[in-house]
């Protein structure tokens, strides 16, 4: 089982839902209004009245290839919008009840 | 839920609601009447008391002080005056605009219950009379006639003034000048004489044989009959056989000492329209009614009435306001509709998109439209004040829904769809929208509170640009991200495609502007002190300016109407009044080719009502009533104003020598609203002592005359006037057993004649006078000739009791403030008011004044002082306000202050708009001043705002200041355009009652202009001036060395 960590521009909420739903996603956890900044390029998400654009954030635990295909589309989806912002981390993870 | 995503959510409901809205405003709008200003009450109430047989010095001590004194502790009152004259009290009481008169009028009640009993004895009861705008005729007919002219009056009473009566909202139709009928026993006073008859005993048989008695009924049979007894004469000859007398045996009639003619009433008045003989028909309307839906339906109605008048009557329009009210309003509907299409251009001009053009000039409706759901529920009509609210609102509406439609455009830009960029977009800029728009607030607002009659005027601005602008930025949070997700979609950038290729250009010449204002911006921050210093001497150059501005109250507008008034010597009677009155009226038609209808009333009509109320009522008076062709037919031949040929008619009048005292004031004064007319210097000189007073008047009057501007200048005491005064000798009258009243009624009936009894005939009724025949009351001998009869039938001529002598009557005593006073006034003409009342004030400083003689300015100028200082407050006021607001918002004491350095130099953009356009300072501009403090600081919190954004991202200051300028150049540039453009139609004026908007118009293009581009160069300069780039102490602290 691998968690996913989604960190995308707020904008991004939607898409990303729908893709979730598509992809039959059932299960995650979602940061409506995250703060952060990237490590390489873009603006600051910070709320504030320099930097107003904000993230959304998403933990969701799932199946290795499911993983896969979710991080492709993530991809594309990045390709599409670069601008907006948006990183997805991967890391095994276990069932605890 | 937030409102916007709401919106976004649910669009139908959203645009449902604002459909419903704009239906109600449309609503309103239909619903809406058109007035020329909003609602003004005159808030002035008199008292008048008649106290027959005292004199003017009598009425003075015995009646007006005492209800000057007890009248003066009525609440919010600001001035009283009162003029007493031979018989009568009249105290008018001038209350605060505003006021509430229907409770001024109980507590005056009150005084007035409490005071009578301290009144004489013989004294009317103090009667309490309203002044009402609604005592101002709105429309005057004229009606010519040749052969019916004899019967002028009945026909037009009839078939004219009742049907017109019956017009909703019409409150009175009276005619003047109308010839009317009258039957006339004119006595030889030999003749009776010798018969010892006396015009009284004739005038009572008279009236006892013109009698229907009534005798009761009697039963015949089964049948009830009535008992008439018919002797009214049914012809007016009959009373020439009326028997009066019986002498030696043979019946004396009528005739044998009289001649009975029955023909029409010798004239007070006499009116010329065009030349030809009518009269003049006045109509007043209800309180509260409106002038232009009356006007139309009279207009409509004349035609039909017409029919069923005799062709030899011509009836015309001498004046309707409602001519004037309509094409004011639609003038100014107009230039709205204008300013609509300059905002939507500038929008296109800078956005280069359809559809973003479509959405922002989508808000202008629905805001504007706010204003007329306001105007419809508080009673307010469209006027000139609301559609000019409208006008100033136009270009600032949009601005709210810019800042929101780019933000969320650079969303849709990075790649989000519409409806989720509309909403974060929209959530990132809407609390800086609200702070802009409570700025704008923050100056309107405070504009309903002003006192005065500016308050009355600038009550509706304040409220509709408020609202408008608060419903304005509702729609920018809730509609324009709503519109935007539906009709937006992303494109990169603009392929000028089609007609999009226009774009182009333009697009580069934004670009290269932007650069070229870097590099100034860059020039000016590295040139701080040289750039500061520079645009402080502006503002010191154009406060000189200033001083070049004349000033002047209310500007005045040419609606095309000229009147006159002109006194000739008391004793002039009707034939010289009127053939005076004829040759002014032939020079000035063969003068001014501009005149379309002259109307020309000489002597005074009792029955004309309002004009007989406070005019002058004397065989000696001429007034004119002068149309002028249409304004803009007028400039279309190059032919002349109101103003000129004003002084054209006052040149003319002042080489009569007969003309004692004349008045020419264009614009009507009064007729078309309060506003209308011309204002006056007016110089009070108060006063005990009339031979003081009257000195230091005509002294002062001299030297008025000789300022440049003043026109008119006129004394309000009446010189004394000459009048035969009979004495009589009270011991010689009890000799013979007789009263100063009987006395007096002899002679009265003789001269005056009496009223024997009425005609009757087809239902009206005519007047029976007997009175001595005109060769035997044409000279001091006839009066002192006419014989007087005691109790015992004794006949006495009243030279033996009386001497007849020519005598001076005291002239009529006005007081204000409870002081007697001359007050010394004069028109303007080619100067502002501003120059002639500081040139009069030099004169009054001039003056020798005795002790215990005051002279003080008053009228207009008065009026304009204290409201230029209600406004100065105001101004303070609103500052004050603003400032707040902009720190809140800042959270800094510090930025609101930079950005405030913008506001001085409005100010200088308005004194030299004003002084370029050579326009005279008036109310209007210095409210406009004021409003500018709203619209102008707007730029500045764009300027500073994003400035401080990109110092918080850390670029170092000049940069910072640099960047902000170059990215921020188009939204000021646009919002500032949008405001400038929406005002020009109103600057350039030309249509009708232009005069009144174009003073705002060039002091909002002026002010604006000026303020944005010093703006745009010495913000930054002074924004760097004030911030440093050393690291400020507090983030010093949080720094951890590494």
């Amino acid at each position: 089982m691998k968690a996913v960590f989604i960190v995308y521009g707020q904008s991004l909420t939607q898409p990303i839902e729908n893709l979730l739903n598509k992809l039959e996603i059932r299960g995650f956890t979602r940061w409506e209004e995250t703060h952060g900044r990237g490590s390489v390029l873009g603006e600051p998400h910070y709320g504030t009245h320099a930097w107003p654009s904000k993230n959304g954030s998403i933990l969701t635990m799932i199946d290795e290839q499911k993983a896969e295909i979710l991080i492709n589309a993530l991809t594309r989806l990045n390709q599409k919008t670069e601008q907006q912002g948006l990183r997805a981390f991967v890391w095994d993870a276990a069932l605890g009840i | 839920m937030k409102i916007y995503e709401s919106a976004v959510r649910k669009p139908v409901s959203t645009i449902l609601i604002f459909i419903g809205a704009i239906v109600l405003g449309v609503f309103s709008l239909n619903r809406l009447s058109i007035d020329l200003y909003p609602d003004i009450e005159l808030p002035m109430l008199s008292v008048i008391t008649s106290y027959a047989g005292a004199s003017a010095a009598d009425i003075e001590q015995n009646i007006t002080r005492r209800l000057e004194n007890s009248l003066n502790t009525v609440s919010n009152l600001k001035k009283i005056t009162s003029r007493s004259q031979d018989n009568m009290s009249v105290v008018i009481l001038q209350f605060e605009w505003g006021s509430n008169l229907d409770e001024a009028s109980n507590d005056i009640r009150d005084v007035l219950g409490r005071i009578e009993t301290y009144l004489p004895e013989n004294a009317d009861k103090p009667m309490l009379i309203k002044f009402s705008t609604s005592m101002m005729p709105i429309m005057y007919l004229y009606a010519t006639a040749n052969e019916s002219y004899n019967g002028l009056y009945k026909l037009l009473d009839e078939k004219l003034a009742n049907p017109l009566n019956r017009i909703n909202g019409v409150g009175a139709v009276s005619i003047s000048g109308a010839p009317k009928r009258e039957v006339q026993v004119n006595v030889n006073p030999q003749k009776i004489e010798a018969y010892n008859l006396t015009v009284e005993q004739i005038g009572q048989i008279i009236a006892q044989e013109n009698n229907n008695i009534p005798a009761g009924s009697m039963d015949i049979g089964s049948e009830r009959y009535a008992i008439r007894i018919e002797g009214e004469f049914s012809q007016s000859e009959h009373i020439r056989n009326v028997v009066v007398a019986n002498y030696g045996g043979r019946e004396i009639r009528v005739s044998d000492v009289a001649t009975v003619t029955d023909t029409i009433k010798k004239k007070t008045v006499e009116e010329k329209i065009n030349g030809r003989t009518g009269v003049r028909i006045i109509i007043q309307k209800q309180s509260g009614a409106n002038s232009v839906e009356i006007a139309n339906e009279i207009k409509r109605q004349l035609p039909e009435l017409m029919k069923t008048l005799p062709p030899d009557i011509q009836i015309g329009t001498l004046f309707d306001t409602s001519t004037y009210i309509t094409g004011s309003i639609n003038s100014l509907t107009e230039t709205v509709m204008y300013a609509f299409l300059f905002v939507v251009l500038v929008v296109l001009f800078f956005l280069g998109r359809w559809r973003a053009t479509i959405i922002i000039a989508l808000t202008i409706p629905v805001s504007l439209i706010a204003g007329f759901i306001y105007l419809m529920f508080t009673g307010g009509t469209v006027n000139i004040v609301s559609l000019s609210s409208l006008s100033i609102a136009i270009g600032m509406v949009v601005d709210d829904a810019i800042v929101v439609l780019e933000n969320i455009v650079k969303h849709i830009e990075r790649g989000a769809r519409p409806k989720d960029a509309a909403v974060y977009g929209t959530n990132e800029v809407w609390l800086a929208v609200i702070a802009t728009t409570l700025t704008v607030v923050a100056v309107f607002l405070p504009l309903t509170m002003v006192g005065g009659i500016a308050g009355i005027m600038f009550k509706q601005l304040g409220w509709i640009v408020s609202i408008v602008i608060v419903v304005s930025t509702v729609a920018a949070i809730t509609m324009t991200p709503m519109l935007t997700a539906q009709m937006l979609r992303f494109r990169a950038s603009h392929t000028y495609k089609g007609m999009g290729i226009i774009f182009k250009p333009i697009d580069k010449f934004l670009d290269h502007l932007d650069n070229f204002y870097a590099r100034m911006v860059s020039w000016t921050v590295t040139h701080r002190t040289m750039t500061i210093l520079g645009a402080f001497l502006i503002f010191l150059i154009s406060l000189f300016l200033l001083t070049k501005v004349p000033s002047e109250f209310f500007p005045q507008s040419d609606n095309g109407q000229v009147n006159a008034s002109l006194e000739l010597p008391v004793t002039a009677n009707l034939e010289q009044t009127t053939s005076i009155a004829h040759r002014l009226e032939r020079t000035f038609v063969e003068k001014c080719p501009e005149i379309k209808i002259i109307s020309v009333s000489s002597g005074a009509d009792d029955q004309a009502g309002f004009a007989a109320l406070f005019g002058n009522s004397g065989t000696n008076a001429i007034s004119f009533m002068i149309v002028l062709h249409d304004i803009k037919e007028r400039k279309a031949n190059h032919q002349r104003g109101m103003e000129e040929i004003g002084e054209v008619m006052r040149q003319e009048i002042a080489k009569l020598p007969e003309v004692v005292k004349f008045k020419v004031s264009p614009g009507g004064g009064g007729g078309a609203g309060m506003m209308g007319g011309s204002s006056t210097v007016d110089v009070n000189i108060f006063g005990y002592d009339f031979d003081q007073t009257t000195a230091i008047a005509n002294e002062l009057a001299a030297k008025m005359r000789t300022i440049k501007g003043a026109r008119d200048v006129s004394i309000s005491r009446e010189e004394m006037r000459m009048g035969l005064q009979i004495d009589f000798d009270r011991e010689k009258l009890a000799t013979f057993g007789i009263t100063t009243a009987t006395a007096a009624t002899f002679v009265r009936n003789r001269i005056n004649g009496m009223l024997a009894s009425l005609y009757r005939e087809d239902g009206e009724e005519y007047d029976i006078v007997v009175r001595y025949d005109e060769p035997y009351r044409e000279s001091i001998e006839d009066i002192q000739n006419i014989v007087l009869y005691n109790a015992q039938g004794r006949a006495i001529r009243l030279s033996e009791v009386a001497s007849v002598v020519e005598r001076f009557t005291p002239p009529k005593i006005e007081r204000e403030d409870r002081q007697r006073v001359v007050t010394v006034s004069t028109a303007l003409s080619g100067a502002a008011l501003g120059e002639v009342a500081a040139a009069a004030q030099k004169e009054i400083d001039k003056l020798v004044v005795p002790a215990g003689v005051d002279v003080a300015m008053s009228g207009s100028v008065k009026e304009q002082k204290e409201s230029f200082s209600d406004l100065f407050t105001l101004l303070i006021l609103i500052i004050i306000l603003v400032y707040i607001v902009m720190a809140t918002q800042f959270e800094s004491f510090k930025m609101p202050f930079i950005i405030m350095l913008s506001v001085p130099f409005a100010f200088t953009g308005v004194f030299l708009a004003l002084w370029v356009t050579n326009i005279p300072l008036s109310m209007i501009a210095l409210i406009v001043s004021i409003m500018l403090v709203g619209i102008v600081v707007k730029n500045g919190i764009v300027i500073v705002d994003f400035t401080n954004l990109q110092r918080e991202r850390g670029l170092p200051l000049n940069e910072a200041v640099i960047t902000a300028g170059k990215s921020r150049l188009r939204p000021v540039l646009m919002t500032s355009l949008t405001t400038i453009l929406g005002m020009i139609p109103l600057a350039i004026g030309g249509g009708e009652g232009s005069e009144i908007w174009r003073p705002m118009g060039i002091a909002i293009v002026g002010g604006l202009t000026f303020s944005t581009i010093l703006t745009l160069l010495v913000i930054p300069a002074v924004y760097s001036a004030f911030n440093s780039d050393k690291i400020s102490t507090e983030r010093a602290a949080n720094r951890i060395d590494v």
